[in-house]
């Protein structure tokens, strides 16, 4: 019981309101920074919700590669006596990333190019990552608690699954 | 941990290899890029030395499209092996949802299988997680080696836990496959039976309930009876077609609007307008069939009112007319009684001039 309860305390569910409220967020943030796109990455390299324009680069490595290079930060962090770096900046020619940590554990990523600043970016991302980790912490009292969950997996899920393996990578 | 997204519809579960130096992690990822169909797989992304070995992971994203309406994903992550990478392999492996172990079937790689499998245990607790719980299984590879041990060996040395264990070549893609469905299984398996129960209880129409609310409501009756939520039968209800393909073997148009009534409860009051313009010949009948409906339904709730309403609706249009008809006899006694008056006073005026002449 206490694993499972563990487990629930961990696992990231999230239901159509938090998405939209997430993506209202994200929204608002983006017109106000003038940045080109904006992606939520839990530390897992999961995406959570993407908003803007992400050309065509491939969003499931780019979390994944945003949650190692922020998770590899955290050992020189606590090597330097720091819990962690909250905020981690990756500059480029044209587009830049910055990266900025959202509760205890997602990671708004913002892509940005010269049309906006620096600091524009980090002022907004700063104030958007503040009410993002209200929502986030309210997903996790929420998951912690042992309610039931608002919606399920259908029934079949399991049984669908199995026929899914089985034509992926054969019986 | 596995990340579930209902909105997107999507589940995301992190799927780590995990074993000793050169045992063969990347190349079952390889396998697996090599392998499998293309619109299934990302990239496959590494961050390596020079000398080719993984020095923080390799990544490959893979697909396994729609299962019961859920778009499932994994991400398939190996370590690097070497004993000096630790901390990275650690940060690798925080929040996996399943960990194959790859270990090397060579005679002479076994301390290091048990060093590794020993690092995994101990990794895995310093993220409070028991290798008991997780879902794990081994693949004993380089099957085609000289001097590898049997698999009993293997299984007596390795294999404490009696997890599912795959004999591989991952070289030539032999059991790669086979491993790595043998480990999404169990991982898949672990959320259905957390969040398949759900679904199951009658958890899962709270939201669909919301979205009969926009649209079509026709689902909601049906769950409404097998549902034990009481708050789904309202909002299922305001929808007047809802009902209608629940009876359908039945009189057609008639008994639709019957059912919504006991199935809305709550929702009678504000509907209570609308059934009287809508159909004007129906009323009379709903009345009697929401009867013995309701009654088996209402009762926790204010089906009953509800149910009442539609008797109750007919009254109103009664009133005026009883106004008008007593009105009516009003006005004539009246008049009978002015005219019995004028008559009187005829006759006295009479009575009275005759008498003078």
């Amino acid at each position: 019981m206490r694993d499972e309860q563990k487990l629930r305390e961990q696992r990231l569910v999230f239901y159509r309101d938090d998405m939209e409220k997430i993506g209202r967020h994200l929204t608002e943030f983006l017109k106000l920074a003038g940045a080109k796109c904006a992606i939520l990455v839990d530390k897992e390299g999961h995406m959570v919700d993407k908003r803007g324009e992400s050309g065509d680069f491939d969003l499931d490595t780019i979390s994944a590669l945003v949650a190692g290079s922020f998770a590899a930060t955290k050992e020189m962090a606590r090597i330097l006596g720091e819990e962690q770096f909250t905020v981690l900046f990756h500059q480029g020619q044209k587009e830049s990333i910055q990266l900025t940590l959202v509760g205890d554990r997602t990671l708004l990523t913002v892509i940005f190019d010269e049309s906006t600043t620096l600091g524009v970016v980090r002022l907004y991302a700063d104030e958007v990552s503040k009410k993002l980790a209200v929502l986030f912490e309210k997903i996790k009292v929420r998951g912690a608690s042992g309610a039931p969950p608002e919606e399920g997996i259908s029934q079949e899920f399991g049984g669908a699954a199995k026929t899914r393996l089985d034509e992926l990578f054969g019986k | 941990m596995v990340q579930i997204n209902f909105a997107r519809k999507e589940v995301n579960c992190k799927i780590v290899f995990y074993g000793p130096g050169m045992s063969g992690k990347t190349t079952n990822l390889e396998k697996v890029y090599e392998n499998a169909p293309d619109d299934h797989k990302g990239e496959l992304t590494s961050i390596a030395t020079e000398g080719d070995r993984t020095l923080f992971f390799d990544f490959l994203p893979l697909d396994l499209g729609q299962v019961a309406g859920m778009n499932t994903k994994f991400q398939l992550y190996t370590v690097p092996g070497q004993v000096y990478y630790n901390s990275t392999r650690k940060l690798v492996l925080q929040g996996a949802d399943g960990v194959i172990f790859v270990a090397d079937s060579q005679r002479k790689k076994m301390d290091e299988n048990l060093e590794s499998l020993g690092n995994l245990e101990e990794n895995l607790r310093e993220y409070g997680v028991d290798i008991k719980d997780i879902p794990l299984v081994i693949q004993y590879n380089k099957r085609d080696m000289p001097d590898v041990l049997s698999v009993e060996e293997l299984e007596k040395t390795l294999n404490k836990w009696g997890v599912p264990t795959v004999e591989a070549v991952a070289v030539k893609g032999q059991g790669v496959f086979p491993t790595l469905k043998a480990l999404a299984q169990m991982v898949l398996d672990n959320l259905n039976k957390e969040y398949g129960v759900a679904a199951d209880k009658g958890k899962a129409p709270a939201k669909p309930a919301a979205a009969s609310a926009a649209g079509t409501a026709a689902p909601a009756p049906a769950r409404a009876g097998t549902g034990t939520a009481t708050a789904t039968p309202p909002r299922g209800a305001p929808s007047p077609t809802a009902p209608s393909p629940k009876p359908a073997a039945g009189p057609a148009p008639k008994p639709a609007p019957a059912p919504a009534r006991p199935s809305g409860a709550a929702p009678a009051a504000p509907r209570a307008p609308t059934p009287a313009p809508k159909p004007a010949a129906p009323p009379p009948k709903p009345s009697p069939r929401p009867a013995p409906a309701p009654a088996a339904r209402a009762p926790a709730a204010t089906a009953k009112p509800s149910g009442l309403r539609p008797a109750a609706a007919p009254p109103p249009p009664r009133k005026p007319q009883p106004q008008k008809k007593s009105g009516g006899m009003v006005v004539v006694i009246i008049i009978i009684v002015l005219a019995a008056a004028a008559t009187l006073a005829f006759a006295l005026l009479q009575g009275g001039s005759g008498g003078g002449t």
